[in-house]
């Protein structure tokens, strides 16, 4: 899934790029308001009690870094996840996304900013994806990984989890696939009627091996870093 | 062992996993785009470690291990900095906000 330099235009490019930069900010700066709203939250309660603000603020910066602990062992589960490529046809092979899996366990904005980092590392340090196709990779794979799957799985998730995990696997694939095809038609790389039927079909069971990675991994994370499996 | 060294071991075991086992084939991608023909519009971008590999380590193995395994590194040194910079910002506004 991860598009290398030159399969799409320049201006493509440099639009997708702008516009996930643009969206990292946006969603560092929903996790920074979430953060300073709790704190002053905290603050307000405890004012009460014998501890003043610079007190109030160490207890809670603690909170912070054991946050990002958890977005960072997300990413890192997710990152050597993804280099495990498992064969899928005698020709082909597919890796884990990971977007529901974030999602599902921090919600959609600190999994927007775990997928786009491992994106990042990924592109610049292993050639695994181009640098100036970042923004369409950060689009397809953080951005309808993170966002669209979420909703999906919460509109899913009530009756059955195991049904919403499915059924958000099997949308951030395929929607995630059809983007990239429609990258690859804005560029002239393909024929998307033609190419469609083709890439399509492969994804369907790419996003059945997903949602099985998917389940698996949610219930092993939760279970060793001691959470519920609500 | 404890689990909350468990849940850092089990993405390092992850890429010792893949170095051993990941399939070579391409990607769904990278299929369809042999099978469209335009494979060779590709850019190949050299970095530090292109392809999983460790440079100058010969055996492919231990090169794919040792690369993983400072991707993960770098991942952390990523968080690590974000984490800073969002602490040093709440402070801020939680300063100004008093």
């Amino acid at each position: 899934m991860h598009i290398p330099d030159g399969f799409l235009n320049n201006n493509l490019e440099g639009v997708l790029l702008i516009e996930a930069l643009g969206m990292i900010v946006y969603c560092l700066s929903k996790i920074l308001k979430t953060i300073t709203v709790t704190i002053g939250i905290i603050a307000d309660n405890v004012s009460g009690a014998n501890i003043d603000n610079s007190q109030s603020f160490f207890i809670f910066s603690e909170n912070i870094s054991k946050y990002f602990q958890r977005l960072t062992l997300i990413a890192l589960w997710i990152f050597a996840f993804q280099m495990f490529n498992i064969p899928v046809k005698s020709t082909t092979s597919a890796h884990l996304l990971g977007g529901v899996f974030a999602a599902i366990l921090t919600g959609p904005f600190a999994s927007f900013i775990i997928m786009s980092f491992v994106i990042i590392i990924q592109s610049l340090f292993f050639s695994d994806g181009g640098i100036l196709a970042l923004g369409a990779n950060i689009l397809n794979m953080a951005f309808i990984g993170s966002f669209l799957s979420y909703y999906v799985y919460k509109a899913f998730s009530n009756e059955n989890q195991h049904f919403g995990i499915f059924i958000a696997c099997f949308f951030s694939v395929m929607a995630a696939s059809f983007v990239c095809l429609i990258e690859l038609k804005l560029s002239g790389s393909i024929v998307f009627s033609t190419a469609f039927k083709n890439i399509m079909g492969l994804h369907f069971g790419i996003s059945c091996l997903e949602a099985l990675i998917t389940v698996t991994l949610l219930k092993v994370f939760r279970n060793v870093n001691g959470e519920s499996n609500e | 062992m404890n689990k909350k060294k468990l849940v850092l071991v089990i993405p390092i075991f992850t890429v010792f996993l893949a170095s051993l086992f990941a399939s070579k084939l391409p990607d769904a991608l990278e299929t369809l785009a042999i099978n469209y023909k335009f494979i060779n519009k590709v850019k190949e971008t050299s970095s530090l470690f292109s392809g999983y590999s460790f440079p100058f380590v010969e055996n492919h193995y231990t090169s794919t291990f040792l690369a993983g395994t400072i991707g993960l590194v770098l991942l952390c040194i990523l968080f690590k900095i974000t984490t800073k910079i969002i602490k040093n910002l709440a402070k801020l506004i939680y300063e100004k906000s008093k």
